[in-house]
């Protein structure tokens, strides 16, 4: 899957914005949402809130968790932790791509939370390339993938179901020829 | 402008009255066309259509657009309804289009497959299985003229047995369970068998799991 279906995936989550504008409430097909009061959070997708940002008709919030420090302090878990750890959304990569890209001038400290989470996505990538290598060696058929998010099983999908497919082609083709490796043998046995 | 809304609230309530079981929104529409947009995207083989679903999305949005004509182009409140379809668009032309790829590919078999099945529970809709006949002869026919009728007698049949490319459905798939689910077996040197809790992921064997997939209880991530 290309990543921006991945991050088309992550522009439904809600967001928190402040318009600058009076509207009512807006039904949508995928969900009500408004009513819209100059002044008062409200929460939205975060695509439609990107484009009212575009058109400088809000300002964004951010979620709860973009807070350098619960960041820094998420970045300590993994990096202790042997098994991924929970992360704060199923999205928390394109999110923050997405909505610091929109709008950096309304999240405080962008920049340190831009590298706070990159930090995290950095520590969580080698930890899956080292549980993949450990994972292909041991000659599992399955394994558990719990709190990895989105992004992250799209960025190892090129590669690990791949690497499994193989071997299992692998695996067959040894057992049709040890299945014909035996009948021989039993052929020449009776031969004798 | 109170009009559209009515109207969607409308179209939430035939939907609803629509369904027995109740609880069905032009919302969880959505949602099961997404859920099904992902499965066919990551499932080896088709999957059964889901074109009532799809329909009736395609139903909502152009009620969508009819009122829209009345609210006047480039109101902010036409625009976000217009940005919403466009997504929705995305999304169901995305679906369709994976599922032709996928008929394109293994047109032969796909074939052979839904012979065995019932009208009823055949997994082409009825545009797509005509799709399906019409490319297969449409090969065929590319064949005979383009090398086949230049050939020795005896090699001129056009052997679809031969020519059948099946999906491997051993492939492994990302999945997330949408329930308890135990004692599925996943075939290797030794069977194993295991079970998933609701909500956890999974990498496996397709095979494994595929039932689960059409059934819903499985989501392919």
């Amino acid at each position: 899957m290309d990543p921006n279906e991945v991050e088309f995936l992550g522009e439904k989550q809600l967001v928190s914005i402040v318009p600058n504008f009076n509207f009512d409430m807006i039904h949508l097909i995928s969900g009500s949402i408004g009513p819209f009061r100059a002044g008062l959070p409200v929460k939205i997708p975060i695509w439609l809130a990107i484009n009212l940002k575009q058109q400088h008709k809000c300002r964004i919030i951010g979620q709860e968790w973009m807070d350098v420090e619960d960041l820094k302090n998420i970045k300590e878990e993994e990096k202790k932790s042997k098994v991924f750890t929970k992360m704060p959304s199923n999205h928390y990569m394109d999110e923050v791509h997405m909505l610091l890209g929109a709008a950096s001038d309304d999240i405080p400290n962008a920049d340190e939370i831009r590298t706070a989470v990159k930090d995290i996505w950095d520590i969580r990538m080698s930890k899956l390339r080292t549980s993949i290598n450990a994972f292909l060696k041991s000659e599992g058929t399955h394994a558990k993938l719990d709190h990895l998010t989105a992004m992250e099983i799209n960025n190892v999908r090129p590669l690990l179901p791949h690497a499994l497919d193989q071997m299992v082609r692998l695996q067959q083709i040894g057992q049709a020829s040890a299945t014909a490796d035996s009948r021989e043998e039993s052929q020449n046995m009776s031969s004798i | 402008m109170e009009e559209v809304d009515e109207v969607v609230e409308e179209n939430a309530e035939f939907l609803e009255e629509s369904d027995e079981d109740g609880g069905v929104t032009a919302q969880s529409v959505l949602q099961d066309i997404e859920n099904a947009w992902l499965n066919e995207k990551f499932a080896p083989e088709i999957l059964p259509h889901q074109s009532d679903a799809v329909e009736c999305m395609l139903q909502q949005i152009s009620h969508m657009e009819d009122n829209m004509k009345s609210l006047g182009k480039g109101s902010m409140k036409s625009l976000i309804h217009q940005m919403e379809i466009n997504r929705i668009r995305f999304i169901i032309s995305s679906y369709l289009r994976c599922r032709l790829e996928k008929i394109e590919q293994y047109a032969m078999h796909i074939l052979t497959e839904e012979a065995q099945r019932g009208r009823e529970d055949g997994y082409l809709s009825s545009d797509e299985l005509r799709f399906a006949k019409d490319y297969l002869s449409s090969i065929e026919l590319l064949f005979r003229t383009l090398a086949l009728q230049h050939m020795p007698n005896v090699l001129q049949k056009f052997e679809i047995e031969t020519m059948t490319v099946k999906p491997n459905i051993h492939a492994h798939v990302f999945l997330r369970a949408n329930k308890r689910i135990t004692g599925i077996i996943v075939p290797g040197t030794v069977d194993e068998e295991v079970d998933f809790e609701e909500g956890s992921q999974h990498i496996v064997q397709y095979s494994a799991v595929a039932d689960l997939v059409k059934n819903g209880d499985i989501q392919l991530i």
